[in-house]
């Protein structure tokens, strides 16, 4: 994956000084190591500072919403799908963007590295297997498999589904992945159970709202947590505000959630939201046939009727 | 659909939450549907998750807090 | 737990359930007084939060019918 940085600059600056594209949105090195963060290139001598590694889980389509330039944008699959989807919902024009396609092996769990790790990160190397991780006069390694975000690991879209350039060859997509044997454990267990699950796995939440923000289907000009007229969720920390903000935050992303991971990497606290909008993802899946960001001609379950929808829920 | 499948999910019990179309003509389906979800949130009992607590219980925690100091 | 009873809160469709309530009562028709009727203008405006308030606000079933 590493190689891909020359490559991006090369096209990244080629782009810029034809004036295809007004900026690149990219990546460039974070000020923490395991952070890379975003950034818009406008100056063609700007675009020694785009990189690319296994550290580039921010969703990029998040920084489209709107924009009224030509944007070239660096798209691994799942920012792909999420540029399909904000096209569909007309928030960018396909023909404002030049996709650069990325195709991705997967990026690094910053949590999980964070928990293994005994002192304080300070240095991440990483080549095409392996990660280094220094810090504190200790030093580990890990392969890059065993500390890929969850999503990741269940991926199976890993190349980018719309592209006007490609900087490497596209990678072999991983099959016959069980993507939902969480969700399947939890489908199984008494509400008891359930509630009890659920209590304990959002008991940790601060309302920061980071997986809100970090999550490119959420561009609401008023979110429903911040509206107070009328006031749909309280603001306080009392467990039933904190599940009907995870609840409803879960299903606005329903049959648009392209479980890029983006939130959960966000959450300061490492609470595993994934497993909301995972189960909304599975249902679309196997109740509309339905895969988000896949193809631009498509409207999402929500957005359409059809005579044979599931309906055995209304009597 | 994928709204009731979410919030069973979460753990609220299937049977709490009902959905149905009646036309305007249909009194006796109305009367049926009724007596059915009635009886089906009976069996279930008093509901005790995903309640917020009182605003009453709250302030009383928080005059304790105000004792204390 | 015998003088406990359901609070239902039920959304109707003005044009549908909601007249269906309205034949039944002019037909003298019976039925248990746990539902509490919150009239809306079509389903179509139903909003996920109704639902998650009303059971917020402590009500121990919903009912949506159009």
């Amino acid at each position: 994956m590493l190689t891909y940085i020359d490559k991006i600059r090369q096209i990244a600056e080629g782009f810029l000084k034809e004036g295809t594209v007004d900026m690149v949105i990219g990546f460039r090195r974070g000020t923490l190591p395991l952070m890379n963060e975003p950034c818009l290139i406008k100056r063609p001598e700007d675009v020694k500072k785009l990189v690319w590694d296994s550290n580039c889980g921010i969703n990029l389509a998040n920084y489209l919403t709107n924009r009224k330039e030509k944007i070239g944008i660096v798209a691994k699959g799942c920012d792909s799908r999420n540029i399909v989807n904000h096209i569909i919902e007309n928030k960018i024009k396909r023909e404002q963007l030049f996709i650069i396609g990325v195709p991705c092996k997967g990026m690094i769990d910053r949590h999980a590295i964070e928990a293994l790790f005994p002192s304080e990160i300070e240095e991440v190397v990483e080549d095409e297997s392996r990660i280094v991780v220094t810090g504190g006069g200790v030093e580990q390694i890990w392969s890059k498999a065993e500390v890929l975000q969850e999503n990741c690991t269940i991926c199976i879209h890993r190349n980018p589904v719309v592209y006007d350039e490609l900087v490497a060859d596209l990678v072999v997509e991983q099959k016959d992945v069980d993507r939902y044997e969480d969700i399947r454990r939890i489908e199984g267990i008494s509400p008891e159970e359930k509630r009890d699950y659920f209590n304990d796995l959002l008991s940790s939440c601060i309302r920061c709202y980071a997986c809100r923000n970090a999550c490119p289907l959420c561009y609401c000009p008023t979110c429903f947590v911040d509206a107070s007229r009328p006031q749909w969720v309280g603001k306080s920390q009392d467990p039933t505000d904190i599940e009907t903000f995870h609840f409803l935050r879960a299903f606005h992303c329903a049959g648009r959630c392209t479980d890029c991971g983006a939130c959960e990497r966000a959450c300061p606290m490492g609470i595993k939201v994934r497993v909301l909008t995972k189960k909304l993802e599975k249902d679309c899946l196997e109740l509309f046939d339905w895969e988000t960001g896949m193809d631009v001609e498509k409207r999402a379950p929500l957005r359409t009727y059809s005579p044979d929808d599931p309906d055995d829920m209304i009597r | 659909m994928l709204f009731k499948n979410l919030i069973e999910y979460m753990g609220l019990e299937p049977g709490r939450l009902h959905f149905s179309w009646i036309s305007s003509a249909e009194s006796t389906k109305f009367v049926e549907v009724v007596n059915e979800v009635t009886s089906a949130i009976k069996a279930l009992g008093p509901r005790k998750s995903m309640v917020k607590t009182p605003l009453t219980d709250i302030k009383d925690k928080a005059t304790e807090h105000v004792d204390i100091h | 737990m015998t003088s406990w009873e359901p609070k239902i809160v039920s959304f109707l469709c003005n044009w549908c359930s909601y007249g269906a309530a309205d034949l039944a009562g002019i037909g003298r028709m019976e039925y248990p007084p746990n539902i509490r009727v919150i009239r809306i203008p079509c389903t179509g405006l139903i909003n996920p939060m109704f639902i998650l308030t009303a059971l917020r606000e402590g009500a121990d079933g919903i009912w949506m019918s159009g």
